[in-house]
């Protein structure tokens, strides 16, 4: 007789108890999840955005707030002072002026969490240094010039959209052809259309102005070297914020710090109660089997043997809990993706594992189960004092 | 297998007062008898099973068994002899519920680490014996109180036990069924020479018992 399958005959047993405590445990799983999934995803996605312009400084308005390589604030610049720059600083190598607009950050009244796309404008024989190798999509290319109406999207944007190489777009009145899809796998990328500045200008009504120069330092000078040059220059310090890739973390590390440590806190409350509930589950249960416990003592067993049988169904309701939750935890945070960005369901669909990662469903299964068995060991070692002789007068 | 009480007493608190169930208890357990012991409803007597079972720890006295005094044994070699040297027949049967009758026979043979292969062929022998060979697979809810006490007793054989401690095996039977019991309790012990200590209240079997004791207000006195 397997110890498992007698467990498990044990526990359903009692088949209406058994199950709402393996939905509990199920919820209690699936709610963490949902959460920690979703709030890492968006912790993820944020962060990748400084991959954008890496190694370079950005340059905004000093009132300008930046989260990682996105400004969100309407600061604009002057286009020209991007060859100021360069004329100005002998550590600047390049600087090019680029303009990033998040033309969708409504959705209804509701401000949402994550834009659902962005409008990078970047002079186009400045694509390569500023974004570093595009790689598209077969059948795809850059835009031929500056004057054209020619637009790259992301893969995500071109997915929902239904865009492919050849296909128009208007945006704002202005018809534009698509002439590649970024082969990515940034999910910030991946919501990008890429034009150059003159059309991002043209079709937001930003004529001659950009809201970032992205600056790229000579060999050898350090960043935050050539950030502080800039931000300490008699003719910019009053109106100009020079940020390193340092610096833009700074911004929202704290926020990220303090969404972790909300995290942790849910989490544990979460499995507490599921470690009190699969507790006073097995309580009853062992409570209910005394007899059956005290047989078990009458006839020889080890209390090592007791001990696993409650420990074992502790653990089986973990493992189906743990299961189930998995499953709908999975499907809520792609769901939640979806709801918070606007980006129909199906697209994100293939991408699951980029939400719950494989790694992290080990890490709450196996978390689950030891919540579980833990939640056995008081069960356990009522069940392992049960003696046959006291149940017995007890009865009679 | 010989096992020897002296001045064994056994009292409970009951409340704020003391309840003693066993008293002085002298007893002499032979090799291969056939031993009943009698007396009216909480005389003590499933007390004194209990205690000569190494179920319980007698308040006062002594339990040798073959010359070793048992109370100085750790628990763990109390449940290794109650494993594989003694067998238990409770009045309620005590099946496990989940188990199928082979597996309930099966139980003890596992717990004494004996092999898959060997477990499943002494229990279907053991059930052969007591004549349940067509019942294997039933759960204790499918078989009748005669067949369920059956099953008890094939497991209380199964690891072969030098000694099989019974506590009114027949109460809760009708009386053809109880006389099958006695008869399959009296073939056990004169087959397999196991010595058998059984609690009643039955005229059947303490009429085959080689040694009759009474016990009355937890004394215990040889009758026959």
């Amino acid at each position: 007789m397997r110890l498992l399958t007698f467990c498990f005959r044990n526990l359903f047993r009692r088949k209406l108890r058994t199950s709402l405590c393996v939905l509990g445990v199920a919820l209690a799983t699936a709610f963490v999840i949902a959460v920690s999934a979703t709030t890492t995803r968006y912790i993820t996605v944020i962060r990748s955005m400084n991959v954008l312009f890496s190694g370079q400084v950005m340059v905004v308005t000093k009132g300008a707030i930046v989260i990682q390589a996105i400004p969100i604030t309407r600061g604009m610049l002057p286009e020209t002072l991007a060859a100021d720059l360069k004329e100005d600083f002998p550590e600047v190598e390049d600087a090019v002026p680029a303009l990033l607009v998040t033309p969708s950050i409504y959705f209804g009244n509701a401000l949402l969490p994550v834009p659902e796309n962005f409008t990078l404008g970047i002079p186009v024989d400045k694509w390569q240094k500023v974004l570093g190798l595009i790689v598209l999509k077969g059948g795809g290319r850059l835009p031929a010039n500056d004057t054209c109406n020619e637009v790259v999207v992301g893969g995500s944007l071109a997915s929902q959209y239904k865009l492919a190489v050849g296909t128009t777009l208007q945006i704002r009145g202005h018809n534009l052809t698509v002439v590649g899809v970024l082969d990515t796998k940034s999910a910030v990328l991946d919501r990008f259309l890429v034009m150059s500045l003159r059309l991002a200008q043209e079709i937001y009504g930003y004529q001659g102005k950009a809201n970032i120069i992205l600056v790229k330092p000579v060999k050898g000078c350090e960043l935050q070297n050539l950030a502080a040059a800039i931000e300490n220059h008699k003719d910019y310090k009053d109106y100009l914020k020079a940020l390193t890739e340092e610096e833009r973390n700074d911004i929202v590390q704290p926020i990220f710090a303090q969404i972790e440590s909300w995290n942790i806190g849910i989490q544990s409350v979460v499995f507490l109660m599921s470690l009190i509930l699969v507790m006073t589950v097995n309580l009853m249960s062992v409570s209910e089997r005394r007899r059956d416990f005290a047989t078990l003592d009458a006839l020889g067993a080890p209390i090592s043997y007791i001990f696993r049988v409650v420990i074992f169904e502790a653990a089986l309701i973990g493992v189906l809990g743990g299961i189930f939750g998995i499953m709908l935890g999975s499907m809520a945070a792609v769901v939640l993706a979806s709801f918070y960005t606007n980006i129909p369901l199906h697209l994100f669909l293939p991408g699951l594992f980029d939400i719950v990662t494989p790694t992290y469903m080990i890490q709450i299964f196996a978390t689950v189960v030891a919540v579980c068995c833990l939640g056995g060991v008081l069960p356990a070692i009522n069940a392992a004092r049960m003696r046959i002789a006291e149940v017995l007068r007890a009865e009679y | 297998m010989k096992i020897k009480t002296v001045n064994l007493t056994r009292i409970f608190q009951v409340g704020n007062s003391k309840v003693t169930a066993v008293d002085n208890v002298n007893l002499e357990i032979g090799e291969a008898r056939f031993i009943a012991i009698t007396g009216p409803s909480g005389s003590g007597k499933s007390t004194l099973l209990n205690l000569i079972g190494l179920n319980d720890k007698p308040t006062y006295g002594k339990i040798f068994i073959d010359g070793e005094d048992t109370s100085g044994w750790a628990n763990t070699k109390r449940r290794k002899v109650r494993l594989l040297r003694m067998g238990f027949v409770f009045q309620t049967f005590n099946l496990l519920p989940t188990l199928t009758a082979l597996e309930n026979v099966e139980l003890p043979m596992a717990l004494a680490g004996k092999s898959q292969k060997e477990q499943r062929e002494n229990a279907l022998k053991l059930l052969e014996t007591v004549g349940l060979s067509n019942r294997i697979h039933h759960r204790p809810k499918e078989l009748s109180m005669g067949e369920m006490q059956r099953v008890a007793i094939a497991r209380a054989l199964a690891n072969n036990p030098e000694i099989i401690i019974a506590d009114e095996p027949t109460g809760e039977l009708d009386s053809k069924t109880a006389k099958e019991i006695i008869s399959l309790l009296l073939d056990v012990n004169r087959e397999r020479k196991t010595t058998i200590v059984v609690a009643t209240h039955d005229e059947k079997i303490v009429g085959a018992a080689d040694e009759i004791y009474t016990l009355r207000d937890g004394k215990l006195n040889f009758k026959a």
